[in-house]
Order: C-alpha cells, then sequence, then structure tokens
C-alpha cells in the first residue's frame, strides 16, 4: 500500500473569480450594493458625457466652411472646426510670412535631429551633443528664424553649429553601424591608430578646422530676408519662450540653489532674497514689471523689444522656482557623500559637480520635469501683455470678421495641444526616472 | 579643506605641549599662502560679489533717475491720495470714481484678490480632498474618471481654463428675461449673462438673539461630544453623537428664531428696467475666475491627497480592516490622520499658489489688485515703480503670512513625533 504519491498533483488554474471578465467585474466594479449603484450611475454620466460630446464635436461638427454663417446653417448645434481649420497655419505659426514657414520647420527639425542620437544607446560621446546644442543651437535657429544681415560673430557660431551638427551626424551614424565613436573610426582608417593620442588630437582639430572654414565660407552664400519678431507668434512663439525658459531655467536654478546652500552668508543671503522674492509673487506681475520697468532700467537710446523683456522676465522667475527643486534634491543626498568626496580629494566644484548633484538631478527628475511643464503652461501669460503666443493667436480667431464670436473650438483645440505636449513630457519623466533608478526593488 | 587640515595640526600641537615630553617636538608651522587660503578666498568672493551686484544695482538706479528725469514722470506715493478716475466694477467697499483715491482702490484690489482667493481654496480643498479619495477607490470605474479629470486639468494651462470658463460657458449664459433658475422655480437664485444673482437675508432688529442662541448650541454640542468621548473611555460604549448634536443645532436656534417672531426678511432679486435690482450679485468674471481657481486647485489637490495616502504604508489598512473597521472609518480614523503630515506642507504651498493664481483674473477683466492697480491705475497715473512694488509687496505679505502658517505646522508636527 502506498500512500504516498508518485508524481505532483498538477496545479489547479486561479479560480474563475480572479481570471474571468465577470469575477474581474465583480471584484473592481460590483463589489458591493452601494458600488454597484455608483458603477451604474457613474456609467450613466459617461455615456451621457461622451454622446454629448461626441455628437457636438464629431458627428455634428462643421469640418469645411466659409465662415461661422456657413457653419451655422450647415448644422447650428454642431462645433465649427472649420474655423480653426482655416487658421491652422496662425495657430502654429502666427503672422509668419507663407513663404517662409519652412524656416521655422527646418529650425525644429534641426533641434530634433540633433537631439535624436540622444536616445540611441549605441552613440557614444553624449555630453559632447548635449554641450553643442545648448551652446551653438540657439545661435543657428535665431539665424534661421530671424534672418537679415547678421554679425561676423553670428556667423562664427553659425558655422560652429553647422561643423558640429555635421559631426553629431556623422558620429550618430558610425555610433549606430560601428558602434565606436567618430575619433577612433578616422584613426582606425586612417591608420594612424598606432600613433601617439597627441598626432591623433592634431589630427581631428585639423579635420575640424578644414570644416569650419567650408562651413563658414558656405554659410556665407545663404541668403535669408528678416523676419521681425513682431511676425513671430502661435505655437512657435510659446515653444521659443519657453525652450529659452526650459534651458536657462536648470542652470540657473543649479546656480542659485548652490548660492543658497553656501557657506558665504553674502551669497546665500543674495541667493534666498532673489528666490524668495519671485517665487513670491505671480509671473504676471513679474512680466508687467518687466514691460514697464526695463524700459527705465536701460540706458538712454538702447531699447530693448518686448519678446526679450518677457524672455528675461521668464527665465528670472523659472530659475528661481528651479532653485527650490535642486535645493529640494540636494537636501536628499546624505552628508557621508560630501565626506566621501572630501576624502578622496575632491574640493568643492569636484564634489559638487562629479558627486552630489548627478545623484541631486537624478533624485529629483519627476520635479524638474513636472517644473519644464509648468514653464510650458505658464508661457501662456504672455499673451496677457500683448504678445501672440498660441493663446493669443486661439482667441483672435473669434474676433477674425468670418469667424466671429468663435472661441469654445479654438480654446479646446489649444488646450489639446498642451495636453498632448505635457502628457509626453511626464511620460519621459516616467521612463527616465525609470531608467536612471538604481534602485534594486524589483 | 585646507582650513580643516590647519585645524588637525593645531590639534596636535596642543597635544604635544600638554604631555610634558622632553623631546621637544619643532612645532609644525602653519602653512598660511594668502592666495589658497579658503577664508581669504571666501572673503574676496564675497565682497566681490557685493561689488558687482552694488555696481549693477548703481547703475540700474543710476539709469532709472535719469530716464524719469528724461520723461518727466514724478515719483512718491503722494498718487495713492489723488482722486481716481474710473470704476473698479465688482467691489467689497463703497467706492465713488473721481472721488475715491488710488489708495482706496489698492485696497478694493486687495480684498477682490483676497475674497476670491479665499473662496477658491476652501472650495479646492473640500474637492480635491473628495476626488483624490475617489482616486483611490476600489471601484475601477470611479478611480478612472477620477483619474481623467485631474490629467485633464492638470496637464492643461489655467490661463486657458479660464478663457474657455468666461468666454465659453459664462458669458453665453441666457440674457437677463430668460434667466436660468437655479431653485427650481423660486427664482431667487439667477444665473445671466450678467452674473449670478441670488436672494439675500436682512436680519431683523431681534436676530442677533438666534445668533446667541446658535452659539449656546455650538456649545452645547461640543461638550456633549466630550462627555461621549469621556464615556467610551470609561466604558467602552460609544454613545451616538450624531444625530443629537444634529437635533440640537436645528432645534434650539430654531425655537429661539420662531419665538423672537422670526426676525428675518429675504431680499429678493426683481428685473428693474434692464437690470436687476435687489439680493446679492456676483459678476461672470468672478465666477468664472472661481470656478476656473476650484477646477484646477482641486485636480492638484486630489494628487497631493492621493500621494499622501499612498505614502502610508498598506498594512495599516489591512490591519485596520483586520480589526473590524469598515472601509470608511479605517480611512478616516487610520489612514487620514497618518497621511496628514505628508498632505499639508503642499496643501498650504497650493494655498499660495491659488492666490498667485487669482491674479489671472486680469485677462478676463475681473478687478483685483492686478487688473485693478497694475494694470489700470498704472496706465492712468504712471508711477510704474511705485505701483508693481506695492503690488509685488502685497504678495510677498501674503506669502510670507502663509508660509508662516506652514512653519507652525512643521514645527509641531515634530514635536508629536519626539
Amino acid at each position: 500500500m502506498a500512500f504516498v504519491k508518485k508524481e505532483i498533483t498538477p496545479s489547479r488554474p486561479a479560480p474563475l473569480s480572479e481570471r474571468s471578465v465577470i469575477g474581474w467585474m465583480h471584484k473592481h466594479l460590483f463589489s458591493s450594493f452601494y458600488n454597484s449603484i455608483l458603477t451604474i450611475v457613474t456609467l450613466y454620466i459617461i455615456y451621457i458625457t461622451t454622446k454629448g460630446l461626441w455628437v457636438w464635436g464629431i458627428a455634428d461638427a462643421v469640418w469645411i466652411a466659409e465662415s461661422r454663417r456657413e457653419c451655422f446653417d450647415i448644422s447650428i448645434d454642431g462645433a465649427c472646426w472649420a474655423g480653426v481649420i482655416a487658421w491652422m497655419d496662425n495657430i502654429f505659426y502666427g503672422r509668419y510670412p507663407k513663404d517662409e514657414l519652412w524656416r521655422v520647420n527646418v529650425g525644429i527639425l534641426l533641434l530634433i535631429v540633433w537631439m535624436l542620437p540622444l536616445w540611441l544607446p549605441r552613440v557614444k560621446g553624449k555630453i559632447f551633443i548635449a554641450i553643442t546644442l545648448i551652446s551653438f543651437y540657439p545661435f543657428l535657429a535665431n539665424y534661421i528664424f530671424l534672418g537679415g544681415e547678421s554679425s561676423f560673430f553670428s556667423q562664427f557660431m553659425v558655422s560652429a553649429a553647422i561643423v558640429s551638427f555635421v559631426v553629431i551626424m556623422l558620429n550618430a551614424i558610425i555610433g549606430v553601424i560601428q558602434g565606436q565613436s567618430i575619433s577612433t573610426f578616422i584613426a582606425t582608417r586612417l591608420g594612424s591608430s598606432l600613433k601617439s593620442e597627441k598626432s591623433q588630437r592634431n589630427l581631428n582639430l585639423a579635420l575640424l578646422i578644414i570644416a569650419f572654414i567650408i562651413a563658414f565660407l558656405w554659410q556665407q552664400s545663404w541668403v535669408l530676408g528678416e523676419v521681425p519678431w513682431t511676425k513671430w507668434g502661435g505655437l512657435f512663439l510659446t515653444l521659443v519662450i519657453s525652450g529659452i525658459g526650459i534651458a536657462t531655467a536648470l542652470p540657473g536654478g543649479i546656480i542659485l540653489a548652490l548660492g543658497r546652500r553656501s557657506k558665504l552668508p553674502v551669497i546665500k543671503v543674495l541667493s534666498t532674497t532673489f528666490i524668495e522674492v519671485f517665487r513670491s509673487v505671480p509671473l504676471i506681475t513679474v512680466l508687467f514689471m518687466a514691460t514697464t520697468m526695463f524700459p527705465l532700467f536701460l540706458p538712454e537710446g538702447f531699447v530693448l523689444n518686448k519678446l526679450a523683456q518677457v524672455i528675461i522676465a521668464v527665465c528670472l522667475f523659472n530659475a528661481a522656482y528651479m532653485a527650490e527643486t535642486v535645493r529640494g534634491g540636494l537636501q536628499t543626498i546624505p552628508k557621508g557623500q560630501y565626506e566621501g568626496a572630501h576624502t578622496i580629494g575632491l574640493g568643492y566644484w569636484g564634489t559638487m559637480g562629479l558627486i552630489v548633484m548627478p545623484q541631486a538631478l537624478k533624485n529629483m527628475i519627476p520635479n524638474i520635469v513636472g517644473n519644464f511643464i509648468s514653464i510650458l503652461k505658464g508661457t501662456t501669460l504672455v499673451s496677457i501683455i500683448g504678445l501672440f503666443d498660441i493663446l493669443g493667436m486661439l482667441s483672435s480667431v473669434s474676433r477674425d470678421l468670418s469667424w466671429i464670436g468663435l472661441h469654445k473650438e479654438p480654446l479646446l483645440f489649444g488646450a489639446m495641444i498642451f495636453f498632448i505636449l505635457c502628457a509626453l513630457m511626464s511620460k519621459y519623466s516616467r521612463h527616465l526616472e525609470s531608467k536612471l533608478s538604481t534602485n534594486r526593488k524589483t | 579643506m585646507l582650513f580643516s587640515i590647519n585645524e588637525y595640526q593645531r590639534e596636535i600641537i596642543v597635544l604635544a605641549n600638554d604631555s610634558n615630553t622632553k623631546s621637544q617636538r619643532i612645532k609644525p608651522k602653519e602653512k598660511f599662502n594668502f592666495f589658497h587660503d579658503e577664508r581669504v578666498r571666501g572673503i574676496f568672493y564675497q565682497i566681490l560679489t557685493v561689488l558687482i551686484i552694488g555696481c549693477f544695482f548703481w547703475y540700474l538706479i543710476s539709469n532709472t533717475a535719469h530716464n524719469l528725469e528724461l520723461r518727466g514722470m514724478n515719483s512718491g506715493f503722494g498718487f495713492l491720495n489723488v482722486a481716481a478716475g474710473f470704476d473698479p466694477g465688482f467691489k467689497l467697499i463703497s467706492y465713488t470714481p473721481g472721488i475715491g483715491t488710488y489708495g482706496r482702490i489698492f485696497l478694493i484690489g486687495i480684498l477682490n484678490t483676497l475674497y476670491v482667493s479665499f473662496l477658491a481654496i476652501i472650495a479646492c480643498t473640500v474637492l480635491g480632498f473628495f476626488i483624490g479619495i475617489l482616486r483611490l477607490s476600489n471601484n475601477w470605474l470611479i478611480s478612472k474618471v477620477a483619474l481623467t479629470f485631474i490629467e485633464i486639468f492638470r496637464n492643461t494651462p489655467l490661463l486657458i481654463q479660464l478663457i474657455f470658463w468666461y468666454v465659453g460657458v459664462f458669458s453665453i449664459l441666457p440674457q437677463i428675461k430668460n434667466s436660468l433658475d437655479l431653485s427650481a422655480g423660486a427664482e431667487v437664485v439667477l444665473l445671466n449673462n450678467r452674473g449670478l444673482y441670488t436672494a439675500w437675508p436682512v436680519p431683523g432688529e431681534q436676530f442677533w438673539i438666534t445668533g446667541v442662541a446658535f452659539m449656546v448650541a455650538l456649545i452645547c454640542v461640543y461638550l456633549l461630544k466630550k462627555w461621549a468621548n469621556k464615556h467610551q473611555d470609561k466604558t467602552g460604549k460609544r454613545v451616538a453623537v450624531f444625530l443629537p448634536s444634529l437635533a440640537i443645532l436645528l432645534i434650539l436656534p430654531g425655537l429661539v428664531f420662531l419665538l423672537t417672531g422670526a426676525p428675518l426678511s429675504w431680499d429678493i432679486p426683481k428685473i428693474e428696467g434692464f437690470n436687476f435690482v435687489g439680493g446679492a450679485s456676483l459678476p461672470p468674471a468672478f465666477i468664472a475666475l472661481l470656478v476656473a481657481l476650484v477646477v484646477y486647485g482641486a485636480a492638484h489637490m486630489a494628487e497631493i491627497v492621493r500621494a499622501g495616502i499612498q505614502s502610508i504604508n498598506k498594512g495599516q489598512n489591512d490591519a485596520a480592516l483586520a480589526i473590524g473597521l469598515r472601509q470608511n472609518k479605517a480611512l478616516r480614523l487610520i489612514i487620514i490622520p497618518q497621511a496628514m503630515p505628508a498632505i499639508i506642507p503642499p496643501m498650504i504651498s497650493l494655498w499660495l499658489s491659488t492666490v498667485k493664481n487669482s491674479s489671472l483674473a486680469v485677462a478676463i477683466g475681473y478687478s483685483d489688485i492686478v487688473s485693478l492697480f497694475m494694470q489700470t491705475s498704472l496706465n492712468q497715473a504712471g508711477y510704474a515703480i511705485e505701483i508693481v512694488a506695492m503690488t509685488m509687496g502685497f504678495y510677498m505679505f501674503v506669502s510670507l503670512i502663509i508660509s508662516g502658517l506652514l512653519n507652525i505646522y512643521n514645527k509641531k508636527v515634530q514635536l508629536v513625533e519626539r
């Protein structure tokens, strides 16, 4: 008599209540009497809302029409998307001349292509990409967007931007195919990989200088008509202002946060005052201050245009906010990290730059991106002081004679654009956070 | 770092001097290199910063003085006593255009800002708490609906929402003659494109006795609750408090009210000519601003509440359910009290940003401080520097008070913990 089973009893599947649709619904929607009522009522409300939105926004909506009156003639209670479609160019580009729109597209495309290698894991030299992006791209973009006569300095920077763009692209292609950086690739191809490092560096430098001269000569043949900033507008202007705001907020915030935690009393007091003053007032008052008081601050005869005033105001304001976020990150770093860095002989900047700041910034990624999102959202305020950013354009639709009174549709469209941009940013931040996380919590 | 090494060396010297060793140690020289000493460098950097900032400000001030002189602009705060010629629109204190001063305009602006922010803060806190708890509901559908609400209103700019509420909802309401009746036929709460009109109570002469009775009822309820708690501590039995308290609160003031002869009448809005007369009214811009601030704030508040509650260990909830508490009681008695220290600091900064966000009123023409003082008064009177400084000063003052509140709370929480 054998009471011991020879083979393992096959495991039974999970009970039906755990894996079937009915079971899931019972657990998550109808677990109790009140829950069931709540679910049914909510379903009804959702049904009413979506049906209303569907009928208004899609089923009864007018997509092709010449004016709002025509919209009404076709459908009296549907949305009139035709107005938004007619204004689409203005919403995206403002009053930028129609023939020159390609310049905006090229500028933005360049930015995207420039940043693309940052996401490719096989590409080497990402710090170089980021540094050239921050230091040269703005000049290139400035020239492409603004055009007109450019100074020698601007030409110099534009050529540098072209050279670094070409180098980055070659580097990215070689990185993807061969998995090595461009300098090692050149060295192996030319057979000089065995020579000393110094001669390799000289070779690279020579190539760079030749490329620079070619680029400089080439860009002198560019002829771009001037498009004054007053013609800029729409989403393009919003992205320009918030892009500069985002690019300066982080470095500015880091400097201010370090200042606030400094041991030197004067620097500490100054940084704290700056941060607290800008954090305690609304952005709109800072913008009003910029437009009314900056002209008084400047020497006679020197006129700062409104766009520059606004950009300065946005940068100052956002740097103060970012400083508090960075400071929050610095506070999460245990003292042992500082002491460890001191022990291996690092000075103040070494400690901060190599040990403390990378960890602090990494801990604060969600908050930093949250800050970027609020910079993007906050940029809409410039429409109050008369710049035609995306919101300015969206509300201008209702003042156009053929679309007079068309408020809701453009605003909803703008809200959708912002929603998509912000959702993308926060999604990317979550991805980055999990990618950089060193916590071994599975 | 050099500094710390020097300290260390000094200590060695002290030790060497203390122990009376015969072999005299050579006192190591404290190397003082003027250019490589941390203290010297620190002082040098600070002086340099002060100099640069000082020069910068001196430059700005001299430019400003020169520009003011050039444009023949006056300065000083004398303009506050000058009569302002415009009508501020919505106001909480009386004001006559042409007689009232810019100082009074400033006051009206402050009161309007504080009024709308106060209402918005209370409403968005309550609504946000509610939505935050719905977000964590066991019911999948409810949780997703709350999530949608939060994501939509957090990810779109407040200004777009505000303008949408104003031009898309509250400006296209029916005309006065076809007002929407929110009180189901009683015609005491009316909504139209001129704003919200409600009946307003006018207390009679002896109404104060009812007020006193209400106070007495409140004290009774407080004592009852205290007694019930004591009773529970002693016997372990809970006496029902809620219904008796409600009865006391309703019956006592109600009886007094009827006995004194119902000294309260209602001022009901009526159409006279082209507008309503009587009752209380709020302009559409005010309602739009309030709704926008409440919805936007509530979405943020809900996220704060969710984060706070989720920061509590799940075991707390399980334990509460295990000792026989129902889910709602577990939430109220166990989870939320523990989540409060994580919720309150961000909540207070949300209040502060609600006050600051109310400045967007300028976009829809509600007469808050920015719109009245920084825009209209500045355009009419000039005095840019004074007006900007006063407006910013007001916001800084408010933020100082609110962050003071936060500090007091943080100290209290810390004391409880230790």
